[in-house]
C-alpha cells in the first residue's frame, strides 16, 4: 500500500500542488477551475482523486496540500474519505491536510451530522472548512482561501510555515471543540 | 481512480499577461524580482526540510500510550509551540522598539546635520556678498579718486592758463605801475614831512601817517 508522504520529493520551482480528494466529481472540478482562475504568483497544479491510494504509475509532483471534500448529503463520501485517510502519512497532518465540508446549507438533505465531521477533523488535528460548493460566490471565496493556504504549505510565503498556519487557524476555532 | 487534471495556472511576471513562456522575455527588473522571490521560496522550503530532519531525530517514546494520553501530550506540545511563538513575538517587539529608538535618533541627528550645513551655506553666501560689496566699493573709491585727481589737474591747468593769459599780464603790469607810483608818492610825502623838520614822533596823527608810509607795497603782489 502506497502512502503519501509530504517531503519525499523535492519541490518544483515556483510550483504548488494541491490534491482534492472526494467523491463529488462535478464539485471538485468546479472548485479546481475556480482555484486556477485565481491570481497567483506561483504556478498552481490541481490534482483530483476519488480516493486514495493514488495509482503509482503516474508521475506526479510533490503534493503540498491535501483537501478531503465531504458532502454532508452523502454517507458514501464520508466513508471514502475515512478509507483514504489511512493512506496518508502522519507527517502530512502537520498543517498540510484540511477537510472541506459542503452541503451544510440544506439541513433537510444532510445525512451526516455536523458533529461527526467536527470530531473527524479534531481527531486528525486538521482545520475544518465549511463551504457550499454549489454556490459560485462561496466557491470562489473558498478557492481564494485554498490558494493562499496552498502557497503557505508549499513554502512560497517567507516566514509562514504550514505548521504556524495550523496553529493560527486553531486559535480561531470554535472553543466548544474542547467539550468533545 | 485518479482524474489527471493537472492544469497549470499561469502567472509568470508581475501583473503582466499571464504567460509561462514570458518569464524569459521579461524586463531585467522583473527577472530580478522573480529571482528574489524564488530565493525566498527556496529558503523557506529548505527551512521546512531542515526542521523535519530535526524532528525525526527526536526519540519517539517507546511505550504504548493510551489514546487519551496521546491527546494530552499533543495538547501539551501545541501549548509549548504557542508559548514559544508568543515569546518570540515579544522579543521581536522589544527589538523593534530598540531599533525604532535608534532609527529615531539617527533621523534627528541627520536633521541637525542638514540644518547646520544649511546655516554654513547661508553664512558662506553672506560672506561672498560682503566681499563682493567691498570690491565694488574699492573700485568705486578708486574711480572717485581718479576723478578727483583729474579735476585737480584740470584746475591746476586752468590756473596756469589763467596766469598765462594776456589779461592777467596787463592787469599785473598796471598793478606794478600803480605800486611804483604809490611808492614814489610815499617817498615824496616822507621827504616832505622829514624835510619840514617837524617833530612827527610827538604828534599822534603825524606818527600814524609816517608809519603808514613805511609800508612796503611790493608785498601786495
Amino acid at each position: 500500500m502506497s502512502v503519501l508522504r509530504p517531503l519525499d520529493k523535492l519541490p518544483g520551482l515556483n510550483t504548488a500542488t494541491i490534491l482534492l480528494v472526494g467523491t463529488e466529481d462535478a464539485l471538485l472540478q468546479q472548485l479546481a477551475d475556480s482555484m486556477l482562475r485565481e491570481d497567483c504568483t506561483s504556478e498552481l497544479r490541481v490534482h483530483l482523486a476519488n480516493s486514495l491510494p493514488l495509482p503509482s504509475t503516474v508521475a506526479r509532483p510533490r503534493i503540498d496540500l491535501i483537501v478531503f471534500v465531504i458532502n454532508l448529503h452523502s454517507k458514501h463520501s464520508l466513508r471514502k474519505v475515512e478509507e483514504s485517510l489511512h493512506h496518508v502519512d502522519a507527517t502530512f497532518f502537520l498543517g498540510k491536510v484540511s477537510f472541506l465540508v459542503t452541503g451544510a446549507g440544506r439541513e433537510s438533505h444532510c445525512s451526516i451530522h455536523r458533529n461527526t465531521v467536527v470530531k473527524l477533523a479534531h481527531t486528525y488535528r486538521s482545520p475544518l472548512l465549511f463551504c457550499d460548493l454549489e454556490i459560485e460566490d462561496f466557491r470562489a471565496t473558498m478557492a481564494q482561501r485554498l490558494v493562499r493556504m496552498l502557497q503557505i504549505c508549499a513554502g512560497h510565503v517567507p516566514g509562514v510555515s504550514a505548521l504556524s498556519l495550523l496553529s493560527l487557524m486553531r486559535i480561531s476555532e470554535n472553543p466548544s471543540l474542547e467539550d468533545l | 481512480d485518479m482524474q489527471a487534471a493537472a492544469e497549470p495556472a499561469d502567472s509568470g511576471g508581475d501583473g503582466g499577461p499571464p504567460q509561462v513562456a514570458g518569464k524569459d522575455a521579461a524586463r531585467p527588473e522583473d527577472r530580478m524580482t522573480l529571482l528574489l522571490r524564488l530565493r525566498a521560496q527556496t529558503k523557506q522550503q529548505l527551512l521546512e526540510y531542515k526542521s523535519m530532519i530535526d524532528a525525526n531525530e527526536e526519540k519517539t517514546p517507546e511505550q504504548i500510550m493510551q489514546e487519551k494520553q496521546i491527546e494530552a501530550k499533543i495538547e501539551e506540545l501545541e501549548n509549548e509551540i504557542e508559548d514559544v511563538k508568543i515569546a518570540f513575538e515579544i522579543k521581536k517587539l522589544a527589538l523593534d522598539s530598540l531599533l525604532m529608538d535608534n532609527m529615531k535618533q539617527i533621523l534627528n541627528l541627520n536633521k541637525l546635520i542638514m540644518k547646520s550645513q544649511q546655516d554654513t551655506w547661508d553664512l558662506e553666501e553672506k560672506l561672498l556678498d560682503v566681499r563682493k560689496k567691498r570690491l565694488q566699493l574699492k573700485q568705486a573709491s578708486e574711480s572717485k579718486l581718479l576723478e578727483i585727481q583729474t579735476e585737480k589737474n584740470k584746475q591746476k591747468d586752468d590756473l596756469e592758463n589763467m596766469e598765462n593769459s594776456e589779461k592777467i599780464k596787463t592787469i599785473q603790469q598796471n598793478l606794478q605801475r600803480e605800486i611804483q607810483i604809490t611808492t614814489v608818492i610815499q617817498h615824496m610825502f616822507q621827504n616832505l614831512i622829514l624835510g619840514s623838520k617837524a617833530n612827527w614822533a610827538e604828534d599822534s596823527a603825524l606818527k600814524e601817517i609816517v608809519l603808514q608810509l613805511e609800508k612796503n607795497l611790493t608785498t601786495i603782489q
